[in-house]
């Protein structure tokens, strides 16, 4: 799977050198955007330990990072904003939503695939693009449907959140250090373990019945990325875990609420959370830009 | 019968004929699946044809594939209880008990992961071996007996038939190409894949655009199970209720392992050790107590549960497992701490109990238990049949 993601990109890579058709005409460009996962500037890495993570500085060990993008657009330097129009590989792309894939199945990612994805390829009208723009999540009239029919990579048994609240947009999974009464400790080799994770998905969305679609979400969640300067040829967006967690508490877990923060509503381990993706979240405006995706 | 009739009728014969001779290797094999459902994924080594599934069916249900002649897979993969044997733990020709709960077949095709226990098993063409070959535990008794195996099939003139109709290249080869390991494995591998099963009450209610095929409490079951109090859709999500999934839609196959807490022997989350989970075949220390997620389709009629099939009753899986944030809980006086971040407890009412288990009751598709397709086609007094030493 590593090698068909890199020939791929050496296709990209190729087409990218032809802008115009024989005729003379004005043609398209070939886009590869690179994504990358990271964990406080180290590259994610299934099974690998952290530390330094969240208020307690925990050591934690992943065992899963995905997301979907979507609604990619390339900006030009006079502001405005292109579609970029997405390969559909049947895999990793569908109409204007990616799945990007940093786990690779092995170690704790056990319940993940084999198969990663870190790019997004697509192509534009030749240009000049100096800005990117992108939404973290799935566009509303995609994220309701029946995930169990609906074509790759929407049918993804992982990222399938519930059937109200759609995908999840985000999903990091990993063990930490830490110790509360409601996952006590193990004492093995590495010490306590608990268990914490940021799955981000649209919440409050009222249906008919928990496997019908809803009509709208009072919490879409879903987090506008922009980048005015952007170089395609230099920059890859990164999107650093570390950053989220800066000022979440991972070794312990608010009573009766979902291990870390799954987006819902009175969960006390959100708001730091929510904060760094720059959403509101339960009353709470939001406290400023999204901390998740930087370029580097 | 006219002229067009009869050219019809001919060139029908010649094909049939010719399906025959050639091996029939598109002798129109028809899953029969409801449109939504996407057909499974086929290994290119064993397509799927009619005459293959119909060997693998007579085999399924022949007593002849173990030593002594008292077991079939039918012997622990019962059609009334959706392909299992209603036993904790399946007991083999030497009277030596297994140490894990017969899982059932429904939709085994769609199952990247074939076992509670070996993540490295994701061919039935490979899994039959176990059974049939294994001595530990001994199931089918047949270590080291092959030869006599196919000696067995091949006196038969039933099998005769049927193995040259469904290996025609083989057949060519000799009999012992015919007769084989590959030829015997591959037809048990098809029958198996045959065993399709979404026609249950939920079925209609949410694909056959049926409302009223399921009962009201069932419909409040459905509101718990994929409500976040219980959480259980997170593991046993999708159109086969497990995070294990493969089918010929999906580019990259699913696999789940999960610990639920069941066991915790050493305070560290630890199962029994002759039962650890997954960590018997990888080796690593967080797969302790992680073992598949089954399929819930026709869990009504696949008791009792679990790996080790330890809980009589789905209501006691609910009561005394699930909401306890694993019944080893109760024990330690803590949940374990390797259980998955989603067996977190709850408070449950009865009548919260009764809708879910209604709702776990609408998975059950009487034409899988029913099906004449799927039974046994032996005709009583065969040799196939016989139960004892022969």
């Amino acid at each position: 799977m590593k090698r068909f993601a890199l020939s791929l990109g050496l296709i990209g890579a190729l087409a990218a050198c032809s802008t115009t058709t024989p005729g003379g005409a004005v043609g398209q460009q070939a886009v590869q955007l690179r994504f990358a996962a990271e964990v406080n500037g180290q590259p994610f890495a299934c099974g690998q330990q952290y530390p330094a993570i969240g208020t307690t500085r925990s050591t934690i060990t992943p065992a899963d990072f995905r997301y979907y993008v979507s609604e990619v657009q390339l900006l030009t330097a006079d502001g405005q904003a292109v579609p970029l129009q997405l390969e559909q590989d049947g895999v990793w792309q569908l109409e204007n939503i990616a799945l990007l894939d940093f786990e690779d199945g092995t170690g704790p990612c056990r319940n993940g695939t084999a198969g990663l994805n870190t790019t997004v390829r697509g192509r534009v009208p030749a240009g000049a693009y100096t800005g990117v723009r992108f939404t973290l999540g799935i566009p509303f009239e995609r994220n309701h449907g029946d995930p169990t029919v609906s074509p790759a990579p929407l049918n993804s048994t992982a990222m399938f959140w519930n059937w109200q609240g759609g995908y999840k947009f985000l999903k990091f999974d990993t063990s930490t250090g830490g110790n509360t009464p409601d996952t006590p400790a193990a004492a093995g080799p590495q010490g306590p373990v608990t268990r914490y994770s940021v799955h981000l998905g649209s919440t409050v969305c009222a249906a008919a019945s928990r496997t019908t679609a809803p009509s709208a979400c009072q919490n879409p969640n879903r987090v506008t990325v922009a980048f005015n300067r952007f170089d395609l040829a230099q920059h890859t967006i990164v999107a650093d875990i570390g950053r989220v967690l800066a000022a979440a508490n991972v070794d312990v877990n608010a009573p009766k609420t979902s291990p870390g923060c799954m987006s819902f509503p009175g969960d006390a381990d959100c708001p730091p959370v929510m904060d760094a993706l720059g959403l509101a979240y339960d009353g709470r405006p939001a406290a400023g830009a999204q901390q998740l995706f930087g370029l580097r | 019968m006219g002229a067009a009739g009869r050219w019809v009728a001919r060139t029908l014969l010649a094909a049939g004929a010719w399906l025959l001779l050639s091996g029939s290797e598109a002798d129109g094999y028809r899953w029969n699946l409801p449109a939504w459902v996407p057909p499974p994924a086929v290994p290119a080594d064993n397509p799927m044809t009619v005459a293959k599934v119909e060997l693998g069916r007579h085999l399924f249900y022949d007593v002849r594939l173990s030593a002594d002649s008292s077991m079939s897979c039918a012997s622990c993969h019962h059609q009334d209880k959706a392909f299992t044997d209603g036993k904790a733990l399946s007991v083999g020709v030497t009277g030596e008990r297994g140490v894990r709960s017969a899982m059932s077949l429904a939709n085994v095709a769609y199952l990247p992961t074939l076992t509670w226990s070996n993540p490295q098993l994701n061919a039935l063409e490979v899994q039959a071996l176990i059974p049939l070959f294994g001595e530990h535990p001994v199931e089918m008794g047949m270590a080291g007996r092959e030869a006599e195996l196919f000696a067995r099939l091949q006196a038969d003139p039933t099998y005769q038939r049927l193995f040259a109709r469904a290996f025609a290249a083989e057949a060519r080869q000799g009999p012992a190409a015919l007769y084989s390991l590959s030829t015997l494995t591959k037809a048990l591998g098809a029958f198996q894949r045959s065993l399709v099963s979404f026609d249950s009450p939920y079925d209609r209610y949410q694909y056959g655009n049926q409302p009223w095929a399921i009962s009201t409490s069932a419909r409040r079951g459905e509101a718990l199970f994929f409500g976040e109090k219980m959480e259980c859709y997170h593991c046993h999500g999708g159109f086969n209720f497990t995070d294990n999934i493969q089918h010929s839609r999906l580019p990259i196959a699913e696999r789940g392992f999960h610990n639920t807490g069941l066991y915790n022997v050493d305070g560290r989350g630890s199962y029994p050790a002759d039962n650890p989970g997954i960590v018997e075949f990888t080796g690593e220390d967080s797969d302790r107590g992680r073992f598949r997620t089954p399929s819930l389709r026709n869990v009504a009629v696949t008791a009792p549960y679990m790996h080790d099939g330890s809980v009589a009753t789905l209501e006691d899986v609910i009561r005394d497992h699930y909401a306890r944030a694993g019944r080893s809980t109760a024990a330690h006086g803590a949940p374990s701490p390797m259980r998955s971040a989603f067996v977190m407890g709850f408070e449950v009412s009865d009548a919260e109990v009764a809708d879910l288990v209604a709702f776990l009751n609408s998975l059950t598709d009487p034409r899988l238990l029913t099906d004449a397709r799927w039974s046994n086609p032996w005709p009583a007094g065969s040799a196939a049949n016989a139960s004892g030493a022969p």
